[in-house]
């Protein structure tokens, strides 16, 4: 039986410490977390940093700033006679984004979940939509990602090929990607912005306020969303469900002209993450 | 997630200096990198080294000391060490931290990707 699981049946837990912002996942499962090496004594500054006594005892709380990353020019695709394309499937084997040298979609996204929506509005996604195994397809700036059509597959190297050889083709041709309709269809952002917010304070907020949930709308870009999933939210292993069946249908069902949406949310830290209520000593 | 054997950090540092010697914490543990090499004035680069030898659900650079003044990071260049798996690298932009921010610098490793 763990000796976190005796204290807290036995009344012998302490007052859960406050735990820092700046490390607000420290009720790690490993136990080589929980015996993380402090520095040994001669390694101690000889006047340590008043934040860092701070911290430990818990009275400031920092901000956890992200940082944005970028790609250093060198490590850039560059331009080239022939369309470079690089394949990334996902983790799950669910998806696959494809990353070209070069815009497919520039300055928009847009989302085919079915054949049928590509038709006579997307070249390249039609041109998708006819390999087996493509379910759905998402274009966005110089990315294209399909999803496989029967939920998840181990190895994506045949089909990716296949995919990589479609676009290269499809994008050779000098067709329109998307027809002049679909960009001019697409409301102006202050438009979106107000009926996606309204979404979110009439129906999805309240829905998830029982788990001390909140979404907030973050920054629109042409026709892609970005969100924020805070609160109860923050790292909960059910964000990805409620991202996708949840926010995607309610948004696209206010605004059918939205593309992609993303989650900005760093889901391992925060103020308020979810797994924060472990009793001290859990770890 | 990977055990985080070793990491290092190339941090140069714009118009606003840091502190002289920045420590770092990994989930909720502050400690010191191993080497460092360089600094952190104004237009100087730091070489740091922490080794971590644990599971990062959370690890930061820690930020300025109370009162002292913002620090201006213009890049940093992180290369983790994880049991065994190639090194990689990922690069972040300029970012300032004062004394009560510090900056998130794990970041899982990328997603093989191939040409197609």
């Amino acid at each position: 039986m763990p000796s976190w699981f005796k204290k807290v049946f036995n009344n012998d837990v302490a007052k859960p410490a406050p735990r820092p912002e700046s490390a607000p996942v420290a009720t790690a499962p490993e136990p080589a977390i929980a015996t993380a090496p402090e520095p040994e004594p001669s390694a101690q500054p000889e006047a340590p940093e008043p934040s860092i006594t701070e911290i430990e005892g818990g009275a400031k709380i920092r901000k956890l700033l992200s940082g944005h990353i970028v790609i250093p020019e060198e490590e850039r695709l560059s331009w080239s006679e022939e369309i470079r394309i690089k394949a990334c499937p996902d983790e799950e084997g669910a998806t696959c984004t494809f990353m070209l040298d070069r815009p497919v979609l520039e300055g928009l996204s847009a989302w085919f979940p079915e054949k049928i929506w590509a038709k006579d509005v997307c070249s390249l996604a039609e041109t998708l939509f006819k390999i087996k195994g493509v379910g759905s397809v998402m274009l966005h700036d110089t990315t294209v990602t399909v999803a496989y059509a029967k939920g998840r597959i181990d190895d994506w190297k045949a089909l990716a090929e296949e995919i990589g050889t479609a676009i290269r083709e499809q994008l050779k041709t000098d067709a329109p990607v998307i027809i002049e309709e679909f960009r001019e269809g697409v409301p102006p952002q202050d438009e979106i912005r107000q009926k996606l917010q309204s979404c979110l304070d009439m129906e999805i907020n309240p829905g998830i306020a029982s788990h001390s949930g909140v979404i907030t709308l973050e920054r629109i870009d042409g026709n892609t969303i970005y969100i924020t999933m805070g609160g109860g939210c923050q790292g909960c292993a059910a964000s990805t469900i409620t991202l996708r069946n949840g926010i995607h249908t309610v948004f696209r069902k206010a605004v059918p002209q939205i593309g992609a949406i993303y989650d900005e949310t760093d889901h391992a830290s925060g103020t308020n993450p979810y797994f924060k209520e472990l009793p001290a000593g859990m770890a | 997630m990977p055990r985080l054997d070793t990491f290092t950090l190339e941090i140069k540092t714009g118009e606003r200096s840091g502190p002289e010697k920045p420590n770092f914490n990994i989930n909720g543990f502050p400690l010191e990198f191993d080497d460092l090499e360089g600094g952190t004035g104004s237009g100087e680069t730091l070489n740091a080294m922490g080794s971590p030898q644990s599971f990062p659900h959370a690890l930061a650079l820690i930020g300025p000391a109370d009162g002292q003044e913002p620090w201006d990071i213009e890049s940093v260049k992180a290369t983790y060490h994880c049991g065994g798996a190639e090194p990689y690298t990922i690069h972040l932009g300029a970012v300032t931290l004062d004394d009560e921010s510090n900056l998130n610098i794990w970041h899982e490793p990328p997603l093989p990707t191939f040409d197609v």
